[in-house]
């Protein structure tokens, strides 16, 4: 194992659970809070939203607060968001800066107010989506990883890993390919089908990087909804089975 | 922080389609604030030092940074003069430090002198008396840019 890297670095691997990679936001210390976080990392159509559904009602049921926080769903941003992508006039910095405006919004509203009030904090997508676009459009990944600095080191991040071919199949026969997810952005060619495998293909190879370096726990996607979602509650049960918070509400409280 | 990545994601805009394409062209481009105004705003409002000049080192080094340094009681003469009531955010009103604009002003924008004193230094930024005259500024900025351009072509 090697040290802790400096605290100036921002987001990389051998951060401590619960406390910001960084410098974090130095006007909310948010050491001893009870709550949890818990990411599900996965390119577009590979089920996160199905498996936190479940996991949400599993949790509840064993007692556990729940809140679910979601890629460029901040109230502030979303708006922004969507009419900056309509607009056609976002660069690579500007597309960068806006997620990671849209995330800081949901650290300081929803999820640094959850975990101090012991909740469980179930985030669909986390920061390595917004280092995997960014590796995909050449943003210099230390300065990625610096800016990402403020936010939390999630407890547990588990990846749901799908190959190209059953990802194209599965967005086919759901929504479709999306102009976004598809990289047209990019301008690297006009059939979607074509940049939709290549993006996808480039930020599978991104994510597949940061695995180790983050500790992600890597679940085969292509297998039943039921399968994915007991792997998913096997582990978290294990992990706050030993931890010591958040606890559970009796019953009657 | 969304306060601080905003600024950036418009300043990253300016920066490419405002910026960039005229240096290209040879122009001069004379911004009104440049990076150093978030390096001492978002710093005052409590946002890492460290981080914010990590986040805009895409930012291109400015040839010439000059500095309007004025006092705290100048600068609050000067606006209140002109107008009827300050800016929120420019008050700092969002800190919650006084509900009285004045006051949290004068609070705030403290906090914001004191980061550009810290600035000036660390990047070589020149300063002008910005409680001098119009006249003996105007002169003394036309000298520091005719010194840069002398220095540069």
């Amino acid at each position: 194992m090697s040290t802790p890297p400096p605290a100036d670095d921002g987001a990389r691997g051998g951060a401590t659970p619960g406390c910001y990679y960084g410098h974090g936001l130095p006007y909310l210390s948010i050491d001893q809070y009870p709550g949890k976080i818990i990411a599900i990392e996965g390119t577009d159509g590979v089920g996160r939203s199905t498996q936190i559904r479940l996991l949400r009602e599993w949790l509840e049921v064993q007692g556990y607060g729940v809140v679910e926080t979601g890629w460029t769903r901040s109230p502030l941003m979303q708006p922004t968001i969507e009419l900056a992508k309509s607009s056609n006039t976002l660069n690579k910095l500007t597309f960068v800066l806006l997620y990671a405006c849209d995330f800081a919004d949901r650290l300081e509203k929803e999820i640094i107010p959850a975990l101090k009030a012991g909740f469980i904090v179930l985030a669909d997508r986390y920061i390595y989506t917004a280092i995997a676009r960014a590796g995909v459009r050449g943003v210099d990944s230390q300065w990625i990883r610096r800016l990402y600095g403020f936010a939390i080191a999630p407890h547990l991040v588990f990846y749901l890993k799908i190959d190209v071919d059953a990802l194209a199949r599965r967005v086919l026969e759901t929504g479709g390919m999306s102009y976004w997810e598809s990289g047209m952005d990019l301008k690297a060619g006009d059939d979607i089908y074509d940049m939709f495998r290549s993006y996808q293909r480039q930020l599978l190879k991104e994510y597949a990087s940061m695995a180790d370096e983050f500790g992600f726990r890597v679940l085969e996607g292509r297998r039943a909804i039921n399968t994915i979602q007991d792997e998913l509650r096997r582990q978290i049960g294990e992990f706050l089975e030993t931890s010591d918070s958040p606890k559970v509400l009796s019953p009657g409280f | 922080m969304t306060f601080s990545l905003l600024h950036a994601t418009d300043f990253a805009d300016r920066l490419m389609y405002k910026i960039v394409p005229p240096l290209k062209a040879g122009m001069i481009v004379l911004a009104d604030r440049y990076a150093y105004t978030a390096f001492s705003r978002d710093v005052a409002r409590g946002v890492d030092r460290q981080w914010v000049r990590d986040l805009y080192s895409f930012a291109v080094r400015p040839d010439l940074a000059v500095y309007f340094r004025v006092t705290i009681d100048a600068s609050l003469d000067r606006l209140l003069a002109r107008r009827v009531k300050l800016k929120f955010y420019e008050a700092g009103l969002d800190m919650g430090w006084s509900t009285n604009p004045t006051e949290s002003f004068r609070i705030f924008q403290s906090k914001v002198l004191d980061e550009y004193e810290r600035i000036v230094p660390e990047h070589g930024l020149r300063v002008v008396d910005a409680t001098a005259s119009i006249t003996e500024q105007q002169r003394h900025f036309r000298r520091l840019i005719a010194d840069t351009l002398e220095n540069v072509s």
